[in-house]
């Protein structure tokens, strides 16, 4: 469902993403880890195609990001890493707008807006504006625009940022009960996230991949074998220095 | 599977509704509102009362000065919000090209821009109680003024989308349209003409820059099709850099 071929991303001199390859297949959870700046949020930034990637080639379903960049958009969910809301709105409807602009009209609109209220638990804050809102509540306002149109591929930057630890919890259940038809990547620097629900881990530094695989696969190639996910962090990335 | 002509224009109206509703929800444009009416009724009623003619040219006439401050501040947060709130990120991965986005922003704040300008109504009423004015004149007027702000408006969206900054933007479509209104007075052109005899440059300013004559053609009740392709030609023209530099964004 996504695919990365050698893909690179450059700000004038400074090197963000470099030459990273890798694919996320349907059912399957995703954990994007690595330290602050490693290059996360520009690898999730280019695969929901708000930037384009200075060489290689991004696939989503089949389609190429940056030649067919609506139909991508449509097939995605994406929660930005700081959340992107309009403040000035009432929770129902940014919701409601976000919904209407991904086509969504009248008992379709209707029956996802109450889907993504129910699954992301916001029915108590529907009626204040998204500026009155808790960071945690802000989080799952984000999820609910992220998942309105049902997509197949969900993108998330940092999700459990301002979770309380019920919410983490809640949060990964609410994962591994859609997994099963979606591929999810989400990227956190929270290493205990990666651990309790992905599939598979991609550890990144300096623009680099440094991991790609499960757990055990990882810390075997780091020459770590049976050790914790944050210790084969740490390995790897100490390595990399 | 493809757009249709109809999906392209809900996306925009999508977009329009939730502008015109962020409007009406800020007190800036109660401000703006309050400040445009006071200002333009002001300087009108002060020219009635001396000269006691029962027409609206004091008003149009001062019109365009009074858009170089008062349009930018409609524009200016137009698209420096978006970035400085982050929610620039969330319009530009939804399925909607950036000339959908551009268009539906920008047909709400012509459509404020036409309600406020709506305000000034009364100014009629009052006239054609005490007299008979030309309906036609005030009527080309009118439609001279929306001809105007809608240039104005999408160059000040475009000078938007250029910097995350309100002030910067603010300023540089304020200048800019000193620029395209002052060129346009016959004292300027006289005296740039003089600061370069043999260039002309006053006089291909006025002719070439200046959006005042294709203004004032109208204030004298002549709507013309060269005017108004004049007006439409340059509004596009702004709207189709606008989605240029948001799709630039991208590189």
């Amino acid at each position: 469902m996504i695919s990365v071929a050698s893909v690179t991303k450059q700000y004038g001199n400074l090197t963000a993403v470099d030459k990273v390859s890798f694919q996320v297949q349907l059912g399957e959870i995703v954990g994007f880890v690595g330290p602050n700046g490693a290059g996360k949020s520009t690898m999730l930034k280019m695969l929901s195609t708000y930037l384009y990637p200075t060489s290689g080639q991004i696939f989503i379903d089949g389609l190429d990001v940056v030649k067919e960049p609506l139909e991508v958009r449509r097939r995605i969910g994406y929660l930005a890493g700081d959340t992107p809301l309009y403040r000035d709105m009432r929770v129902d409807k940014f919701l409601q707008f976000v919904g209407a602009a991904r086509g969504l009209v009248k008992e379709e609109l209707k029956n996802s807006f109450e889907r993504v209220v129910d699954l992301c638990d916001i029915d108590s804050v529907l009626l204040q504006r998204v500026s009155e809102c808790s960071t945690g509540f802000r989080q799952r306002i984000g999820l609910a625009t992220a998942l309105i149109h049902d997509p197949p591929i969900l993108l998330l930057d940092e999700p459990t940022h301002g979770f309380d630890p019920l919410q983490v919890i809640a949060f990964r259940e609410l994962l591994r009960s859609m997994s099963t038809d979606k591929a999810i990547l989400f990227s956190t620097h929270i290493v205990s996230d990666v651990e309790a629900i992905s599939d598979r881990v991609l550890i990144i530094h300096l623009g680099k991949l440094l991991g790609d695989g499960r757990q055990e696969e990882v810390a075997a190639a780091a020459g770590v074998t049976g050790a914790s996910l944050e210790t084969v962090f740490a390995q790897l990335v100490r390595a990399a220095h | 599977m493809p757009l249709t002509d109809s999906s392209r224009l809900a996306s925009s109206k999508t977009v329009f509704k939730r502008e015109l509703l962020a409007y009406f929800d800020s007190t800036i444009a109660y401000v703006y509102a309050s400040v445009f009416l006071v200002c333009s009724a002001t300087i009108f009623m002060n020219s009635f009362f001396l000269n006691a003619v029962v027409d609206m040219d004091p008003y149009f006439e001062i019109l365009p000065l009074l858009l170089i401050p008062l349009v930018p501040a409609i524009t200016m947060r137009s698209w420096a919000e978006e970035r400085a709130q982050n929610t620039f990120e969330l319009l530009m991965t939804l399925p909607l090209t950036p000339l959908q986005i551009v268009v539906g922003k920008y047909f709400s704040a012509l459509c404020f821009f036409v309600l406020v300008l709506c305000g000034s109504l009364p100014i009629v009423v009052m006239l054609s109680w005490l007299g008979e004015p030309d309906a036609g004149v005030i009527a080309a007027s009118y439609f001279g003024a929306v001809m105007l702000g809608a240039f104005f408006l999408s160059f000040g969206q475009f000078v938007s989308s250029l910097t995350h900054d309100q002030i910067v933007a603010y300023v540089l479509a304020t200048l800019f349209g000193f620029v395209f209104v002052l060129t346009g007075h016959d004292k300027v052109v006289e005296v740039v003409d003089g600061l370069l005899p043999d260039a002309q440059l006053g006089t291909w300013l006025y002719e070439s820059i200046s959006v005042v004559p294709h203004y004032e053609a109208f204030c004298r009740g002549v709507i013309s099709g060269a005017d108004i392709l004049y007006f439409v030609f340059l509004s596009s023209f702004f709207l189709w850099m606008n989605a240029l530099s948001l799709q630039r964004s991208k590189y």
